[in-house]
């Protein structure tokens, strides 16, 4: 067996055997339960009503239920692949079996893409068993959800993976994982918001390459509110989903590559 | 005790006047010297002396400012499958508190390439396998140790590096360790162990390096070292100028130790007392001094004035 899947094996194998990503796994199912029951939330004249989606958009809320998950706990796993080797000193064992460093942060962005895999198949699950007998229930059309799997599902899927990449980076760059995870929590629901306001009013400029907004064109560029009740933001304000897939790839990377040569090449004490 | 792979392919380690710095600090200051195969090498010096971050360099966690580390010829990261070359054990804190200690051997048998049955080894060898469920957040540090030194073992290397790995060890787990190292010694593997534990080096030990504020103060045979110590008499005497002069013209080197008291280096009580008698020196006291590795250590390590020392570097 050559070296890279051997130390793909062993990054999958550390995340399975510790309690923090399968903790992020748990977030994700709530969180997409969550979004789930708010796509069945409809305003209309003033009333809020408990019913199925009908519309284009609404749907596509449905289909991209695992929306917030994908923005909150991908990155979140992504920081843990990295950090809890820093914190609990195991980045010594890892480095022992295999000293060429850079193979070792290849392996953990592979290993946090996979995740990242995991957790939109959790996600998407968790439409088909809660999502659908319930669209069902309420008497809405099931093959017209089935036309949004196109449009929403692979952009979903990409948005999961290159997340959790991205919080990998995020990760590499810090090492403290208290720090990272709020890095991660806060440059998505704090700071991107803001950023956005900011340029928006005061230089009527669209913010549109930054992480969150990024996912928003690569999940659901359809959406006016972004799949799940997201961000604001028009679709016309967001990047195309090739764009926006771009954009999350040269944040993962960039950070993953920046990481590298200001942290992870230091002295391990 | 299972028996592991005698078919193991012996390795030296050199260190090349290896130099570490920490800003404005040396930790590691031109240090040499060379570990050989089939021998347990004991690697000495007291808190700071720059063993740790010798053994790290050697490892490649770290970089040095200056020098190199080779094991068998090759710098750590440039060994094909190192951990099935060397094993190494640094610290007992590098474990994830909620992963079981066979998930661990399990991740790092995975990542070396490792067959899983050789999982179950180390952890008999090393007396673990009706704990190897268990998490080790719920281990003792003695049970971190041997974990530790499960995993160093888990490629069946030729070398061991093996930073303090008799902390935490209960008196019958030093023993044990004991008897490892000499076991895996036995087979041709190259061991360099560095701990505090003099008493324990002292019967575990063939060679010694020993360093002190970075720097080599002595290395060779523990044997031949502490030999040369032991040649040296001590006299308690009124006349300590008088002897010193007699003790120099006769070719030894006496070093007034106040008192009233002469240490005289290389010399034994056949040839000093003859010496005292006929020049009709009056002493109170004789004795032959029995160093041993700790009073070795000590003499090497404390109130040394550096570069202005000679290295006593022995062979065998």
């Amino acid at each position: 067996m050559t070296t890279m899947p051997r130390l793909v094996r062993a990054e999958l194998f550390k995340l399975r055997t510790t309690p923090g990503p399968w903790v992020c796994f748990a977030v994700v199912v709530l969180l997409t339960g969550l979004g789930i029951t708010t796509s069945f939330i409809v305003g209309q004249h003033g009333v809020v009503h408990f019913t199925a989606p009908t519309t284009t958009t609404q749907l596509r809320r449905l289909m991209g239920a695992g929306y917030t998950s994908a923005i909150v706990m991908a990155p979140v796993l992504g920081v843990l692949c990295i950090t809890t080797e820093y914190r609990h000193r195991i980045l010594t064992a890892t480095l022992l079996i295999h000293p060429r460093r850079p193979d070792v942060l290849v392996a953990k962005v592979l290993a946090s893409a996979v995740w990242g895999v995991l957790m939109a198949v959790a996600s998407f699950v968790m439409i088909g068993a809660m999502g659908i007998p319930l669209l069902v229930a309420e008497g809405g059309s099931f093959s017209h959800l089935l036309r949004q799997v196109g449009p929403v599902m692979p952009g979903m899927f990409a948005a999961y993976v290159l997340l959790a990449v991205y919080g990998m980076g995020i990760g590499t760059l810090v090492r403290n994982q208290i720090a990272g995870v709020i890095l991660a929590l806060g440059l998505s629901l704090v700071l991107e918001p803001i950023i956005v306001a900011i340029f928006g009013s005061l230089a009527h400029m669209d913010v549109n390459f930054l992480p969150t907004r990024a996912t928003q064109a690569l999940a659901g560029s359809l959406s006016a509110r972004g799949p799940g009740g997201g961000a604001g933001g028009t679709s016309s304000a967001l990047l195309s989903w090739w764009l926006g897939a771009i954009a999350l790839v040269l944040w993962g990377t960039g950070t993953a590559v920046l990481g590298y040569f200001t942290t992870f090449r230091r002295d391990v004490t | 005790m299972p028996a592991v792979n005698a078919s193991v392919r012996a390795a030296s380690i050199e260190v090349k006047s290896l130099t570490k710095r920490f800003g404005a600090v040396t930790a590691v200051d031109d240090l040499s010297f060379t570990v050989e195969p089939g021998r347990i090498t004991g690697f000495l010096g007291p808190n700071g002396a720059g063993k740790t971050t010798t053994l790290r360099i050697l490892l490649d966690l770290a970089a040095p400012t200056s020098g190199s580390c080779t094991i068998g010829g090759r710098p750590y990261r440039d060994i094909p499958d190192p951990s099935r070359h060397v094993g190494a054990v640094l610290e007992a804190t590098n474990f994830h508190p909620s992963r079981r200690a066979r998930a661990h051997l399990q991740m790092m048998a995975i990542e070396a390439g490792v067959a899983s049955p050789r999982i179950d080894t180390v952890l008999a060898l090393v007396g673990l396998t009706a704990d190897a469920k268990r998490k080790v957040g719920g281990y003792s540090m003695g049970m971190r140790q041997r974990l530790q030194l499960a995993g160093a073992l888990l490629g069946d290397p030729s070398v061991l590096i093996l930073d303090e790995p008799s902390n935490g060890l209960d008196p019958q787990g030093i023993a044990w360790l004991r008897d490892l190292l000499r076991h895996l010694a036995a087979e041709g593997r190259t061991i360099l162990v560095s701990s505090h534990l003099l008493a324990e080096m002292a019967q575990t030990v063939d060679d010694v390096v020993i360093v002190s504020k970075g720097q080599l103060r002595a290395q060779g045979p523990l044997s031949i070292l502490t030999a040369r110590a032991q040649s040296s008499m001590r006299v308690r005497t009124p006349e300590v100028d008088r002897l010193s002069e007699i003790a120099r013209g006769a070719g030894f080197a006496p070093r007034q130790l106040g008192g009233g008291a002469l240490l005289v280096d290389g010399a034994t009580p056949e040839a000093l007392g003859p010496l005292i008698a006929s020049n009709g020196v009056v002493v109170h006291e004789l004795v032959q001094v029995s160093q041993d590795l700790e009073s070795l250590f000590l003499e090497l390590t404390t109130s040394m004035t550096t570069r202005d020392q000679p290295v006593p570097a022995v062979t065998r």
